[in-house]
């Protein structure tokens, strides 16, 4: 037909539709940024916390009359640091394996791993500098081994059940897969142990022959003294007689409760750096409109009940469930809304339970009920802000 | 609203000057390149045709002829792939003569004249001479500047944004033909009722500006913008945006919003026309990609593609993908014995390593990046759902049919979901 040079082609041409290049963001990109991330927390929190031994060794004399077995005097640093090779470990496997086993599901190792150290770093661990001789059970859940066995189950089941399973089957995430494990692996320990009334009796005395740690409530006038010294006998070195100033145990120590948020300075920074690189792959708007509305209800909060704003103010914004959730679970891509409109909703929403849960539960670490309450809204969510496009 | 970085390749086929690649011998003539009704063939196998004479055309409006690049006869009528349709279509063959024997139907008028020219014979010229959209778009450019008397044009803006990461064509025209550009202005100027002329271009086109300046400098009502435009402000609505501040609505014809867009290779190709009476039978293409030295080429439209790997002794064995047209909005290829079209901006291969690979579909993990991105405020991913729902209904209600195409929500996403194509495939 034609006596063009005709060139010899041993194979076709790939053809694909365009744009024939894509951006250099992936989701293994996103999830490794967010794996260092992480990360750097994990292993800046395990060398703050090496100096610490958990429980310390008056808080072991205290314990002596209680059934004190499964108690390990350990560092906390280590505690933390083996409970995250476990979190990611039994993640990655357990992807590893249900990605072998089943046909549409494939593996996803770093999101695996990602997953694990968000279940490691939303497990409350070390025991609050006052607690002293109260009932063991409770406090077991904090320290080793009980919180090894907690933490693999909690990683295993929300994998399975909340990461590939609620995806699977639902055909897209509806709760965000650490917290929904963590709070159902501890909803029966909640109700069995802080929820009764013996529990809320003796919390809420100062008594400390009765085993109270004065936990103070929300729900009234907070006296800046009372309180900040029940926050520093909570968070500041169980080893040490001076108890740190209140305001450096909440933005740069804590040696209790989440690990991803023992350092609010270093989570501020290690989230701003991970949002730098991120930008819009990152959902931004849920952390400034959820700490945004943390403030403000927190001032409405003094407002009603009097007291001390600024003492308020550092608990809510602060206490590490709050600044942990907020760069890093709250920002869940998969379980928060696709509009602007619906991710400043969703993190107003959220701010607000979160502090309503606290003040009227009592419940410390509520952004993480106020979370699985607002996943919820996301299908509705997304229906709000669809905005109009260009010219119309 | 920031719009997506989109990184150029195109250091090295910038600066390399406009080479007039050699006639083919064979040369493949697309009947449909515009976007519009079909035409039909003028010719029979066997007919001699001189260069330039009208070979297809059509007696509906919005339809554009196309004529013979080569002297020679027709050896055949058939089938050829077609990248702008992508897919086969009607082509007519012609073997060359060697002789170069031109048509001369094109009367050319001479610049004094223009003045006294009836806009509707410069129209004619232009429709005669088979010009249509050189950007990509492929619109026949004689429907375009005659919009109804209704609405007057107030603002012509020249586009020579050239966004596409690997296209230079565009620019090189702006650096060697821009007296040529002036006087496609000046008729277009004549033919709307001289309304303000403004030139958009990039600040990292630095040889051209100068050159603009020099030339454009001094004509009145004329307004060079440099600006820092990004891929997606190449689009006719999105210039508009940036230059004049406003959103033209995209259910209005481009008219009616006072303004028409003009790409600088269609601007180029009516100088040619008026002045010299060149029926459009040539265009520049840019030759870049994975090959060792980029080239901008004046290529014969009709000469297949191969020819030009082979004329430029690229293996074959080590091109993978051969993509026309820019590598955002372009199409990839099956055979590169298609050919050259009006439409064929640039030509880009790719080897084994660097071509886009069918790639596995993995879910969507709601970054929402796509909708932030998007440069006409769609929400892409949630009209990807409605189609994939078979919700049409959906998909409408979404605004699916104002997608430009331009390619940013896949060039975006992570999870590598092809969201423009399918958006696109939905409008029809």
């Amino acid at each position: 037909m034609t006596n063009q040079s005709s060139v010899e082609k041993p194979k076709d041409l790939v053809v694909s539709q365009p744009p024939q290049i894509t951006g250099t963001m992936s989701k293994t990109r996103i999830m490794n940024y967010t794996f260092v991330a992480l990360m750097i927390i994990t292993i800046v929190t395990a060398a703050m916390w090496w100096q610490v031994t958990t429980p310390t060794q008056s808080q072991m004399e205290s314990f002596a009359t209680a059934e004190i077995t499964g108690f390990y005097a350990m560092p906390l640093g280590a505690i933390l640091l083996i409970n995250a090779l476990i979190a990611v470990g039994v993640a990655v496997l357990s992807d590893f394996i249900i990605g072998k086993a089943a046909v549409d599901s494939e593996i996803n190792t770093m999101s695996a791993a990602v997953f694990g150290l968000i279940v490691t770093l939303c497990y409350s661990l070390g025991l609050p500098g006052m607690a002293r001789s109260v009932e063991v059970m409770p406090l077991q859940a904090l320290s080793a081994p009980m919180c090894f066995i907690y933490v693999a189950i909690i990683s295993f089941f929300g994998l399975v059940f909340f990461k590939k399973l609620q995806g699977g089957l639902l055909g897209r995430k509806y709760l965000n897969p650490a917290a929904a494990a963590k709070f159902i692996v501890l909803l029966p320990f909640l109700f069995s142990v802080f929820l009764t009334k013996e529990h809320w009796a003796a919390y809420n005395t100062t008594d400390a022959s009765l085993g109270g740690l004065g936990m103070p409530q929300l729900a009234s006038a907070i006296d800046k003294n009372m309180f900040g010294m029940y926050l520093q006998g909570c968070y500041s070195h169980p080893g040490s007689a001076n108890p740190a100033s209140l305001e450096s145990v909440m933005l740069l120590t804590k040696f209790h409760g989440w690990p991803g948020g023992a350092s609010s300075i270093l989570v501020i920074i290690v989230g701003a750096v991970l949002i730098f690189l991120l930008r819009d792959y990152f959902k931004w708007k849920v952390t400034a409109s959820y700490f945004g509305s943390v403030a403000v209800m927190s001032v409405i909060m003094t407002g009603i009940y009097g007291g001390d704003p600024m003492t308020r103010l550092l608990f809510e914004l602060f206490i590490g469930s709050s600044i942990f959730l907020g760069f890093f679970m709250a920002t869940d891509p998969a379980t928060t809304p696709y509009t602007k409109t619906g991710q400043i909703i969703f993190g107003i929403g959220l701010g607000v339970l979160t502090v309503i849960i606290q003040t009227y539960m009592n419940f410390f670490g509520g952004a993480l009920l106020a979370l699985l309450i607002m996943n919820f809204t996301v299908p509705l969510l997304d229906r709000i802000g669809i905005h109009k496009p260009f010219g119309r | 609203m920031p719009y997506e970085h989109i990184k150029e390749v195109k250091d090295q086929a910038r600066i390399t000057p406009i080479e007039i690649f050699p006639d083919p011998k064979t040369a493949i003539v697309i009947l449909d390149q515009h976007s519009g009704k079909p035409l039909s063939p003028l010719v029979a196998v066997g007919d001699s045709v001189a260069v330039g004479q009208k070979i297809a055309d059509s007696k509906e409006r919005i339809s554009s002829p196309v004529h013979s690049p080569i002297s020679g006869q027709v050896v055949n009528i058939g089938n050829i792939y077609n990248h702008c349709l992508e897919t086969f279509t009607n082509a007519i063959f012609i073997e060359t003569d060697c002789k170069r024997t031109k048509d001369k139907s094109l009367t050319p008028i001479c610049e004094a004249e223009l003045e006294k020219t009836k806009p509707a014979d410069l129209l004619n010229i232009i429709h005669e001479a088979g010009i249509i959209g050189l950007g990509g778009a492929g619109f026949p450019t004689h429907i375009k500047l005659s919009p109804p008397a209704e609405f007057p044009i107030k603002n012509l803006v020249v586009n020579a944004t050239e966004g596409e990461p690997y296209d230079t064509a565009d620019e090189r025209l702006l650096v060697e033909k821009t007296e040529n550009i002036l006087r496609g202005v000046n008729v277009i100027k004549r033919i709307l009722g001289n309304p303000a002329v403004t030139i958009a271009t990039k600040v990292s086109k630095v040889e051209a500006i100068p050159k603009l300046q020099e030339v454009f400098g001094n004509e009145p009502d004329i307004k060079i913008v440099a600006g820092h435009f990004k891929y997606q402000q190449g689009d006719a609505s999105v210039l508009q945006k940036a230059l004049f501040g406003y959103e033209p609505s995209p259910e209005k014809r481009s008219y009616e919003s006072g303004c028409i867009v003009q790409n600088v290779a269609t601007i180029n190709a009516i100088a040619d026309a008026v002045f010299a009476g060149e029926p459009l039978i040539s265009r520049v293409v840019a030759f870049n990609g994975e090959i060792a030295q980029p080239k901008n080429l004046l290529v014969k439209i009709g000469t297949p593609i191969s020819d030009i790997f082979s004329q430029n002794n690229i293996d074959m064995n080590d091109v993978r993908q051969v993509v026309v047209g820019g590598v955002m909005m372009g199409h990839a290829i099956p055979t590169t014995e298609a050919p050259i079209t009006k439409r064929s901006s640039s030509i880009i291969p790719f080897s084994e390593n660097n071509c886009k690979k069918e790639q596995k579909q993995t879910v969507c993990i709601h970054c929402s990046k796509c909708i932030s991105a998007c440069p006409v405020k769609l929400h892409p991913i949630l009209i990807y759902n409605a189609i994939m729902a078979a919700n049409m209904e959906k998909a409408e209600k979404l605004w699916n049919k104002d997608c430009i195409g331009c390619g940013t929500c896949t060039y975006v996403c992570p999870s590598r979901l092809p969201l423009a194509s399918t958006i696109m495939a939905s409008r029809y």
